[in-house]
C-alpha cells in the first residue's frame, strides 16, 4: 500500500486534540499496512507544529505561506491536492472539523475520489480499506467499503480515536506553495467571539445537571467547578429555574431543552418523565442521586447512590488529577 | 434574488429506541418510524423565506427521491416555496457523490443567485452533499452557517467553528452555503397550508432527463452492512466508600473518552 | 390578515376593559385567570388579549415571539366567558382562538407550540413518542382492544405517555374491569383527540383529526365512549358531532357515579383521608358537571370531603389548558396556577388533593413538588381513590 496523509490541524496556537487522534490512528495503520505515515502541517507558521508532529510521522511536509493565516479551507485544498496528485497516498486522514467539513467535500470531487466522513473506525482487511460511521442517531452502525480507486479520503471522529504517544522523529520537509489564485471571491472578515452570557446547552458535549437536591443557589458554584473540568456546561431540571438559581436556557427536558451530550451527569435529578424526555439520547448518563429508587437510575448506564456533596468535590478532584497525568 | 434549496427526507430515529436491521442488513426496519423533511433543511428553507420576504425573488425546492419524498415538497412548499422538483432516485446507494452529480445537473439549468442546503443530514449525517455541489458547480461556498446577510450581489457570513467561535466571510454570489440548526426559527406549517400545496404540481424527472445515465451513477462509496451496536448494561452501580467511588467514576469516564 | 377578515371583526372592540374576566364567579379572590395570576398584567387577561389581538390585526402594532407567547399563555379555561357580563361573552374565548389560528397559518407560533403540534402530526401525540408505545400503559392489566364491547374506553395522549398518567389509566381500567364493565381500548391504534389542537388554532389539523377518529370509531361500531380526561370528553362530546360524530361520550367520573349509584362497586373498603376535590375546567365550566365527582367521593366511607373556597364554576384552572401542560408558557413559579391552587388546597386542612384529568394531575404533582408539600398533601386522581377503596391494588 502506498503511504497514508495525515493532515494536522491547529487553532490558537496549539495542535488540534483531534490531530493527535487521527496521528495516532495513521500511526497504527501504516504499521500495519507496513507503510509509511506522512504528516501534513500547513499554516503561517508550522515550526513547532512540523516538531510535534513529527514524533508520530515518517516524514512531515510543512507547507508555509502568510496567507495562510487567515483559516480559509480553499487554499487548504489546493494544497493537498497538489500533494495528493504527486505523492497518491492510499488513504488522506483528518479529523471531522469545521475546516473539514468545508475542505474535504471539494476536495474529493477535484480528485475523483472517494470520501467517507466522521467514521468511527477504520481498518484494513485484506488491502482494502474499511469505515465505520454511526448513523441514526447513534443508533446504527454501518460500514462502509470503497470501490478500487488509489487514494480515499477519511475524516476522524472527534475523540473516537486514542492517542497513542510517538516516538519517532520523522523527517521534515518545507514546501513553499506558489498560490496561482486569490480567491477573492470569499473574503476572511474575521474571528467572532461566541455571545457572552447566552449559554446554548444543546451544543455542549458533557452536560453536568443538577436537580433540586441542590438545596440552594450557593451550591451551584460546585457543580460548576466540575463542569469545568469536565470541559462542559451546567444544566438543570425544572425545579431549578422555577427557583431562579439559574435561567431558562439551562432547563433539560420536556419544557425544556433537548440535548444529546456525550455525557449528561445528573445530580440529585429524580429522572421525572418530563425531564428524562429531554435528555434520553445522551451517549452516556451517570446519576448521583441518594435515593436508589430514583426512576433515572432506569435511564442511567452508571450510578453512585450517595449524597452529591459528598461525591462531587471528590470527583472534580479525581478528574483533575486523571488529567493532569 | 433566486434561491434553490436543497432538501431530504429522513425517518425520525430520535426517539425510536427498538431500532430494528431489516433482512438485507442494509436498511433498518421503518414501519413505525415517521418520516420528515431533515432538521438542517428546515433552517435553510426558513433562510431562504426569510431573504425572499426581504428581497423578493424565487425559491425553487429541490430533492433527489422516490415518490415518496413528493411530501416534502409539499411542506416545503406550504411553508412558502414557489417550485418544487424531485428528481426520481432512489438514492438508498447513499454516495452523496451520486446525489451532488444528479444536484448539480439540476441547479445548472435553474437561475440560481444562492443555493441552500442542510449542513447535514439527521439519518446519514455525512455533511458533504452541499460542498460537493458547489465545487461540481464551480461556485464558491462556505459550511456550517449560522448567520447570513444578503446584499445584492453579496452575501455576508459566518460559520460555526469549535468551541463556539465563529469566522465570517463575505462571499461574492452566485454561492452555495450550507446551514446549521439554529440560524433562525423555522415557521410552523400548518396543515391548512399543506392541504394547499397538495394543488400545487411537481415538477419531476429522472436521472436520464438529466442525460445522466446508469452507468454514471456508480457510486465510490460503498455500504457493506448496517449492524445495531454493542447493547448497553443497566445502570452499572458503583459501590463503595466516596473517595473510591468517585475515583472509579473519574476512571470510567476518562476510559469512555470523556476528558 | 387584517382586521376586516377577521371573524370577530365588528365584535372584538366591544370590551370596554371591565376587569371581570379576572375574577371568579363566586368573586373570592382577584386571580382567577391562570395567567393574569402569574404575571399580574393586564396584557394576559382575557380583555387585555382581545386588546392586543384588535391593534394587531389593524397594524397597530406588529407580530412578536412577545404577543404569541401571551396569545398562547391562555390555557382556554372559560372563566372569562362564565364571568363577563356582556352579551358577546360568548364568543371571547373564540375570538383568542381565532387570533391564534391566524398565528397558525402564519406559521408565527412559540417554537413549544411548534413542537407540539408537529407531534401531534407525525406521531399522533404532543411528546413525539412514537405510536408503537402508545399502547404500552396497558401492559400486564388484562385490558382488552375494542371488539364490540359495550364501551371505548378512550385514554388520550397524557393517560397513555405520561408515566404518572398511566397509572391512573391503569386504575380507572382495573375498577372498570371490577365493576364488571364491557369496555375495550384502542391501544396503539389510538390517535389524539385534538381538544388542544383545536384551542391552540390549529383548525385544519383538529378537522383532520376528528374526522379520522370518527371514521375509526364508527368503522368499528363504537356507540359509547368513556374518556379518562375532560379534555377528550370535551371535543368527542361538543365538537365531534360537527364532523358526523354522534357517539354517546361519557367522562369516567360519570360513568363511576353511575356504577355507585347501581351498587356495582363495592367501595366499602373505605378510604380514610381529608379530601378536597379540584374541578377540571373541561369537565367543570366547559361541560357543567360538578356533581358526578362529589357523589363519587360522598359515597366512599372514611373520605372527609372539603371544599376550596373557589370550587365549581370558581375553580382555579391548574394551568395546563390550551397545551400548556406541555408548552408550559406559565411555568413553575411561585405565582403559577398550579401553585397557588396547591396552596390553596393544602390550606384547606386537607391531605389528599382529588383530580378528575391527567393534565390537573401532573401539573399539581409538580406544584406539590415544587412548594415542599410532598409530606403533607398528595395528589390523587379519583379513580384511583375508588381503585383503593375496592381493595385494587
Amino acid at each position: 500500500m502506498s503511504s497514508i496523509f495525515v493532515m494536522a490541524e491547529h487553532r490558537n496556537q496549539a495542535l488540534a486534540d483531534i490531530s493527535l487522534q487521527t496521528l495516532s490512528k495513521g500511526r497504527q495503520l501504516a504499521d500495519q499496512a507496513q507503510t509509511e505515515l506522512l504528516a501534513v502541517v500547513i499554516g503561517k507558521d508550522t515550526t513547532t507544529y512540523a516538531e510535534k508532529v513529527a514524533k508520530w510521522a515518517d516524514k512531515v511536509i510543512a507547507v508555509k505561506n502568510d496567507r495562510l493565516e487567515e483559516p480559509l479551507a480553499e487554499p487548504y485544498q489546493k494544497i493537498l491536492a497538489f500533494l495528493i496528485k504527486e505523492r497518491k497516498p492510499k488513504i488522506v486522514l483528518m479529523g471531522h472539523t469545521s475546516l473539514a467539513m468545508d475542505l474535504a467535500p471539494p476536495l474529493s470531487v477535484e480528485l475523483e475520489c472517494p470520501l467517507a466522513t466522521d467514521c468511527t473506525d477504520i481498518s484494513l482487511q485484506n488491502g482494502d480499506v474499511i469505515v465505520t460511521r454511526s448513523i441514526h442517531n447513534g443508533k446504527v452502525n454501518a460500514a462502509y467499503s470503497f470501490a478500487p480507486c488509489d487514494t480515499v479520503i477519511i475524516t476522524a471522529r472527534i475523540g473516537e480515536f486514542p492517542i497513542e504517544e510517538g516516538n519517532r522523529q520523522g523527517q521534515i520537509e518545507e514546501i513553499d506553495f506558489p498560490f496561482e489564485e486569490e480567491f477573492n471571491y470569499k473574503k476572511f472578515e474575521g474571528y467572532v467571539a461566541q455571545e457572552i452570557g447566552g449559554v446554548d446547552i444543546t451544543q455542549a458535549d458533557v452536560l453536568v445537571s443538577v436537580g433540586r437536591g441542590i438545596k440552594e443557589k450557593e451550591n451551584i458554584e460546585m457543580v460548576q467547578k466540575l463542569a469545568e473540568v469536565l470541559g462542559g456546561e451546567v444544566s438543570c431540571s425544572r425545579p431549578v429555574v422555577d427557583y431562579g438559581w439559574l435561567p431558562s436556557d439551562r432547563q433539560v427536558g420536556l419544557s425544556g431543552k433537548t440535548v444529546k451530550p456525550k455525557l449528561y451527569l445528573a445530580l440529585a435529578i429524580s429522572g421525572s418523565f418530563q425531564h428524562v424526555a429531554g435528555m434520553k439520547s445522551a451517549k452516556m448518563t451517570v446519576a448521583i442521586n441518594k435515593d436508589a429508587g430514583a426512576p433515572i437510575f432506569k435511564v442511567a448506564d452508571f450510578g453512585i447512590v450517595d449524597d452529591l456533596f459528598k461525591i462531587v468535590p471528590i470527583l472534580t478532584r479525581k478528574i483533575a488529577e486523571l488529567k493532569d497525568n | 434574488m433566486d434561491i434553490i434549496a436543497c432538501i431530504k427526507r429522513v425517518c425520525d430515529t430520535s426517539e425510536a429506541d427498538a431500532i430494528k436491521i431489516d433482512s438485507s442488513q442494509r436498511d433498518i426496519e421503518k414501519s413505525g418510524l415517521a418520516f420528515k423533511i431533515n432538521d438542517w433543511d428546515e433552517y435553510a428553507l426558513e433562510a431562504a423565506l426569510q431573504l425572499k420576504e426581504k428581497l423578493g425573488g424565487t425559491i425553487t425546492a429541490v430533492t433527489v427521491g422516490p415518490q415518496e419524498w413528493n411530501d416534502i415538497l409539499r411542506r416545503a412548499l406550504a411553508m412558502g416555496a414557489d417550485t418544487g422538483i424531485r428528481i426520481d432516485h432512489d438514492v438508498a446507494s447513499e454516495d452523496p457523490y451520486i446525489v451532488a452529480l444528479i444536484l448539480k445537473t439540476v441547479i445548472q439549468r435553474l437561475p440560481h443567485d444562492l443555493v441552500l442546503f442542510g449542513a447535514q443530514s439527521e439519518d446519514f449525517g455525512s455533511g458533504q452533499l452541499g460542498a460537493m455541489v458547489a465545487e461540481m458547480l464551480g461556485i464558491p461556498h462556505a459550511t456550517l452557517v449560522v448567520s447570513l446577510e444578503a446584499e445584492e450581489n453579496k452575501i455576508h457570513i459566518s460559520r460555526e467553528l469549535e468551541a463556539g467561535t465563529l469566522e465570517s466571510y463575505t462571499i461574492e454570489l452566485p454561492a452555495l452555503l450550507t446551514i446549521h440548526t439554529g440560524i433562525n426559527q423555522p415557521r410552523y406549517i400548518s396543515l391548512g397550508g399543506i392541504k394547499k400545496a397538495m394543488e400545487k404540481e411537481l415538477q419531476v424527472m429522472s436521472p436520464n432527463d438529466l442525460g445522466l445515465s446508469v452507468d454514471m451513477l456508480i457510486p465510490m462509496v460503498k455500504l457493506k452492512r448496517l449492524e445495531l451496536p454493542p447493547k448497553g448494561k443497566e445502570a452499572e452501580l458503583i459501590t463503595g466508600q466516596p473517595e473510591a467511588t468517585a475515583g472509579q467514576l473519574a476512571k470510567t469516564l476518562k476510559e469512555a473518552g470523556i476528558f | 390578515m387584517t382586521l376586516a377578515d377577521y371573524k370577530y371583526a365588528d365584535t372584538i372592540h366591544r370590551c370596554f376593559r371591565c376587569g371581570y374576566c379576572k375574577f371568579p364567579v363566586n368573586w373570592m379572590d382577584v386571580n382567577n385567570c391562570p395567567a393574569y395570576a402569574r404575571f399580574r398584567m393586564e396584557t394576559y387577561s382575557c380583555g387585555g388579549r382581545l386588546w392586543l389581538t384588535r391593534a394587531w390585526l389593524s397594524g397597530e402594532i406588529d407580530w412578536s415571539d412577545h404577543l404569541a407567547e401571551i396569545l398562547y399563555s391562555c390555557t382556554a379555561c372559560k372563566n372569562c366567558e362564565v364571568k363577563c357580563p356582556l352579551r358577546f361573552n360568548v364568543d371571547i374565548l373564540n375570538m383568542i382562538i381565532a387570533a391564534k389560528s391566524e398565528m397558525v397559518e402564519a406559521g408565527r407560533i412559540p417554537s413549544s407550540v411548534k413542537k407540539f403540534l408537529e407531534n401531534i402530526q407525525r406521531q399522533g401525540n404532543p411528546y413525539g413518542h412514537p405510536r408503537v408505545k402508545r399502547g404500552e400503559w396497558m401492559e400486564g392489566t388484562g385490558i382488552e382492544p375494542y371488539q364490540g364491547h359495550d364501551f371505548l374506553y378512550y385514554v388520550g395522549c397524557v393517560g397513555s405517555y405520561d408515566t404518572r398518567a398511566q397509572e391512573v389509566a391503569r386504575a380507572l381500567g382495573k375498577v372498570m374491569q371490577k365493576a364488571g364493565v364491557s369496555f375495550g381500548v384502542l391501544g396503539n391504534d389510538e390517535n389524539c383527540d385534538g381538544n388542544e389542537v383545536n384551542k391552540l388554532g390549529e383548525e385544519t389539523l383538529f378537522e383532520m383529526l376528528a374526522e379520522e377518529n370518527v371514521a375509526q370509531f364508527k368503522k368499528l361500531g363504537i356507540q359509547k365512549v368513556v374518556t379518562l380526561s375532560p379534555h377528550s370528553y370535551n371535543a368527542m362530546k361538543n365538537d365531534y358531532p360537527m364532523f358526523n360524530g354522534d357517539f354517546n361520550v361519557m367522562h369516567y367520573i360519570q360513568l363511576l357515579d353511575g356504577l355507585l349509584g347501581d351498587d356495582r362497586l363495592d367501595i366499602s373498603g373505605g378510604y380514610n383521608a381529608t379530601v378536597t376535590y379540584h374541578d377540571p375546567c373541561f369537565l367543570g365550566r366547559w361541560n357543567n358537571e360538578y356533581e358526578a365527582p362529589r357523589n363519587v367521593l360522598k359515597a366512599i366511607p372514611g373520605i372527609q370531603l372539603i371544599e376550596m373556597e373557589r370550587n365549581r364554576d370558581s375553580t382555579l384552572c391548574c394551568g395546563g389548558g390550551g397545551g400548556n401542560f406541555y408548552i408550559d408558557l406559565l411555568g413553575g413559579s411561585e405565582r403559577s396556577p398550579a401553585r397557588i391552587r396547591v396552596r390553596e388546597a393544602h390550606a384547606t386542612g386537607a391531605g389528599i388533593l382529588a383530580v378528575a384529568c391527567p393534565n390537573c394531575l401532573t401539573m399539581f404533582e409538580d406544584a406539590v413538588k415544587a412548594e415542599g408539600l410532598e409530606e403533607e398533601l398528595a395528589v390523587r386522581d379519583v379513580s384511583e381513590i375508588v381503585a383503593e377503596a375496592c381493595g385494587i391494588k
